[in-house]
């Protein structure tokens, strides 16, 4: 072997390159779904005075030609709309793609270790409160206690499951899907007694985007945003955590407290998300898988790539919603995401592993 | 498909249903038309009818500074008063479930399947909205309206009483308090009619379908609007609970003498009293009802009206007294 | 005198089992200094696997002191000991969907560069570590599609990529054949000698323990039975007592001394049955 010579580059990772086009990719799919949803829904309003309006809110310019009611329809409708689902989306993306590395199981999604049941939990009970007038619910208050319902509830599955070598991840899932599992059955003692209120219950456990409004996603967008921004930047540790635990601690990972973090902020953004949009399904399992099977599993690339891809895929997903009779975008997801996995699941099986 | 069961059982489940808290809306404060003799037909309004201060059902304070042209309904009662006010022409905006009057059929839908779309309801640029309580119109949808700024009554009448003060709210919001004062006297009278006709005449125990699958029957609840009208009509109701649900073992203690299929309105299987009769008996614990074993079984077709909140209410009480008392009705107006 | 690698002292190491508390090592003192060369040995379950955790500090011992460059090693944050010392361990599911040059690019996760990009030293560090583990060829092959021996090579790849001074490798030669064996041997005392890193390398060959290791140290039952130059630590009579296996010691022509098992002979098989004509 020579001593050599000629620098041969070594390749660790996808290429600067590649990563651009993926990344790039993205944000334009992201732009470009936005974009559809903001210029369509069921009102006629042409592209030229949507993309009008939109500019002239940010930044004054043009003589006003539309009707008060585009006005409203764009800026005050539609663009929280396409705001909340790109949060979201790339939320449970995110989320999810975090959990499937953590708990070294391909079938994690956001919800495995138990928002989804909480937040539910807590939503239900709000919407089922006596309240004496219909029309001022407290505005918020549902959205309180689901996001309050999601973290308490990963709280106490992580205390749980923590014991004293640290939070095993078998643990963890089963204490998860226990607690899941009684909080669902909470669930379902309200839904029967939900009287008239059962549409309202179902139609938020199904998962829409519909009651999205500046004040109302104003405090659960910027706290997907942080979340995810702050797991961007973790993506060696979820690497490493690939190794198997025992490995990425000799690798200099303090692994416990990486699963403290990492669970932490996926569940905040999960808990966000649901909190604005109700239990939206699909998005934090399907998306992950796409995406590596399209950049590969390192999270440098990945955890980016999924975040603009579940955006953008969400935003399309509500847009299909509404135009197909403002069904729950929780239903679109399931009917798109649920033949995904089958051709993944397919794929993997012909692939033989 | 001929019926949708699902999509029509909450608007049937209304009447059955106690609400925790509905106000009865505070009459509305009085416009300047008290002190007109005689109601002006003209266009313009009278100029002391605006601006008004509206209390809907909700208790929910509406002010309205001009008279609304432009009216989106959310419900067909609701639609239904408006145009029997005389104020059709000022509809925008309905449901794809209004049907009367006719004319209605040409307005847009905003609410489709029960399901409001708001952007629909903006696009209509309405200066008034009439909505539904008790969640017929989603709490969540009233809120995002609320938060646009768009100006909402929300109507739930529960009683006789509470649809008068209904049609006479949405009078005095459209400026043709004279027409709603004429349209209540009109049905009132009519209500009179109906009790004198049926006068001291046996009240039989009648159990009204609402809804039956799979064993579980659905009836007037307890205290409920329909069971009002029930016992308007000169019957003793059976009623079911809350949400109006009857068991099978309740349903044979009460053992009610006559049965209305109001199910039969909207499937035709049920239209004719042979095959109505013969499907009721097939049912496990109904061929011991009394009503079953005296043939009372009756196809009733009118359950449309008898369960709308609005004008056309008395129409139903009418056709209720009719199927339950015929004797008492020689010709039927 | 510069201050030993890793001190042990008094360490004993154990984990709760059913009712009771199962010990591992007991009373283990040893003494590492800068750039030894240390074959670990010892019978299956005998604890080597445990004391290569003590040392690397993920595992925590039930009594005794363990000490670092000079500092107790829970004076130490995870990251700070990964930047020193590094373990490449018997064996290790590796994710698929990666390459190798990529696997052995995690062995720089406790060197925290930039976000994104690499620096030249993270390059040269792999690029050094593929070198020195033979697996120069594996760069580009992924990983699901590499042999027992080959991946190997790639776990002692990521752990060199580390740069550690303490290289901690449990069984590293156990899939390898004779050629990759020596050259990986051979390549670790490079190491040593170029760079002063101190090897503890875990070995079942009682040959290449005696002829390669300066020194031996041999675990019986969670105790240092023998710790020293392999004429002294690898007598017969301390093999049989930890491996329970009879050895006997063999002058090669070169001189050296190597210990060779004695296989019992299978007893005299009677005549085969045979089937009748």
């Amino acid at each position: 072997m020579s001593a050599t010579t000629a620098v041969r580059p070594i390749a660790f990772g996808p290429s600067l390159g590649r990563s651009a086009l993926v990344l790039g990719a993205g944000v334009a799919f992201v732009a470009v779904a936005a974009a559809a949803a903001v210029l369509s829904g069921t009102s006629d309003i042409g592209i030229g005075d949507a993309v009008a309006i939109v500019l002239h809110r940010l930044t004054g310019i043009g003589p006003v030609t539309w009707p008060a009611s585009a006005e409203t329809i764009v800026w005050e409708l539609r663009l929280p709309r396409v705001a909340a689902g790109m949060a979201v989306g790339a939320g449970l993306a995110c989320a999810g793609t975090v959990f499937q590395a953590l708990l070294r199981n391909p079938m994690a999604d956001p919800y495995i270790i138990g928002p989804a049941a909480g937040a539910s939990l807590g939503a239900v009970t709000a919407l089922l409160l006596p309240v004496a007038t219909v029309g001022w619910l407290g505005l918020g208050l549902v959205q309180l206690f689901a996001f309050a319902g999601g973290l308490l509830t990963v709280l106490v599955v992580f205390s749980i499951a923590r014991g004293q070598a640290g939070t095993p991840v078998v643990t963890l899932l089963l204490s998860g899907y226990a607690v899941s599992s009684l909080l669902s059955a909470g669930v379902a003692l309200l839904i029967f007694n939900s009287g008239e209120r059962l549409a309202a219950v179902i139609g938020w456990l199904l998962g829409s985007l519909g009651g999205a409004s500046w004040p109302r996603i104003g405090f659960a967008v910027p706290l997907i945003v942080i979340s995810f921004s702050l797991l961007l930047v973790r993506w060696r540790g979820l690497n490493a955590l690939l190794l198997g635990e025992s490995q990425a601690a000799h690798l200099g990972v303090d692994v416990e407290r990486e699963k403290r973090i990492l669970t932490g902020l996926a569940a905040l953004a999960t808990s966000a998300g649901v909190a604005i949009s109700g239990t939206i399904g699909f998005v934090g399992l399907v998306v992950p898988h796409l995406v590596r099977l399209a950049v590969g599993p390192d999270h440098r690339l990945l955890l980016p790539a999924s975040l603009l891809y579940g955006a953008g895929l969400l935003v399309l997903a509500d847009l299909g919603a509404r135009l197909a009779g403002g069904i729950p975008v929780g239903i679109v997801t399931a009917l798109i995401g649920a033949p995904f996995l089958l051709w993944l699941l397919r794929r993997s099986v012909r692939a033989g592993r | 498909m001929a019926s949708r069961p699902s999509s029509r059982l909450l608007p049937l489940l209304v009447p059955l249903v106690l609400v925790a808290a509905c106000a009865a809306p505070a009459a509305p404060t009085p416009t300047a038309s008290g002190t007109d003799a005689a109601p002006s037909p003209s266009v313009a309004p009278s100029a002391a009818a605006y601006p008004v201060t509206l209390t809907d059902d909700a208790g929910r304070e509406l002010v309205l500074e001009s008279e609304p042209r432009r009216v989106v309904s959310l419900a067909p009662s609701n639609t239904e008063i408006v145009c029997a006010l005389d104020a059709c022409d000022r509809l925008v905006g309905v449901t794809d479930f209004d049907d009367f009057p006719p004319e209605v059929a040409d307005i847009d839908d905003v609410v489709i399947e029960a399901s409001v779309d708001v952007e629909l309801v903006v696009a209509a640029e309405p200066d008034l909205i009439l909505a539904a309580g008790n969640e017929l119109t989603p709490t969540a949808v009233l809120e995002q309206l609320d938060e646009l700024g768009l100006p909402v009554l929300v109507l739930y009448p529960e009683t006789l009483d509470e649809v008068y003060a209904d049609i006479q709210l949405i009078g005095a919001a459209l400026d043709r308090a004279p027409e709603a004062d004429d349209l209540v006297g009109d049905l009132e009278d009519r209500v009179a009619d109906v009790v004198a006709a049926v006068g001291d005449a046996e009240r039989p125990a009648t159990l009204y379908e609402v809804f039956y699958s799979e064993g579980t029957t659905y009836t007037a609840g307890e205290g409920s609007f329909l069971a009002a009208l029930l016992e308007l009509a000169g019957a003793t109701p059976v009623t079911g609970d809350a949400q109006g649900v009857i068991g099978a073992e309740e349903l044979v203690t009460a053992d009610p003498e006559l049965i209305l299929l109001g199910t039969a309105s909207y499937d035709p299987s049920l239209a004719d009293p042979e095959t109505a009769l013969e499907t009721v008996r097939a049912r496990s614990g109904w061929e011991d009802l009394s009503a079953v074993r005296d043939g009372a079984v009756v196809p009733y077709l009118d359950d449309i009206v008898t369960t709308r909140a609005g004008p056309r209410i008395v129409d139903g009480l009418e056709a209720l007294a009719r199927a339950i008392h015929p004797d008492r009705f020689e010709s039927g107006p | 005198m510069s201050e030993p690698v890793v001190r042990l002292e008094g360490v004993a190491a154990g984990y709760r089992s059913g009712g009771g508390e199962r010990r591992v090592l007991e009373r283990v003192d040893l003494e590492l200094g800068r750039g030894e060369m240390v074959a670990l040995l010892g019978a299956n379950g005998s604890g080597k696997t445990t004391l290569l955790g003590i040392m690397a500090g993920t595992i925590r011992p039930t009594a005794g002191t363990v000490d670092l460059f000079g500092r107790p090693i829970g004076t130490w944050s995870r990251a700070e000991i990964a930047r020193s010392v590094a373990v490449s361990p018997q064996s290790l599911e590796l994710p698929a969907g990666f390459r190798v040059s990529e696997i052995v690019a995690m062995g720089r996760t406790p060197h925290r560069g930039r976000w994104f990009g690499w620096q030249a030293d993270d390059q040269r560090a792999v690029a050094d570590a593929l070198r020195d583990a033979d697996a120069e060829s594996l760069a580009d092959r992924p990983v699901t599609e590499l042999s027992g021996g080959e991946r190997q090579r790639v776990l002692v790849a990521l752990a060199l990529a580390q740069e550690p001074q303490l290289l901690l490798m449990d069984e590293p030669t156990t899939h390898l054949d004779v050629a990759h064996a020596a050259a990986l041997l051979a390549s670790v005392s490079r190491l040593q000698h170029v760079r002063g890193v101190t090897v503890v390398v875990v070995v079942h060959d009682l040959v290449l323990a005696g002829t390669w290791a300066p020194r031996v140290v041999v675990l019986d039952a969670g105790r240092v039975a023998a710790d020293g130059p392999p004429d002294t630590a690898l007598r017969p009579d301390v093999v049989y007592r930890a491996y329970g296996v009879a050895v006997e010691s063999v002058v090669t022509g070169a001189g050296r001394r190597i210990l060779v098992p004695r296989i019992p002979a299978a007893a005299a098989p009677g005549p085969a049955p045979r089937s009748p004509d």
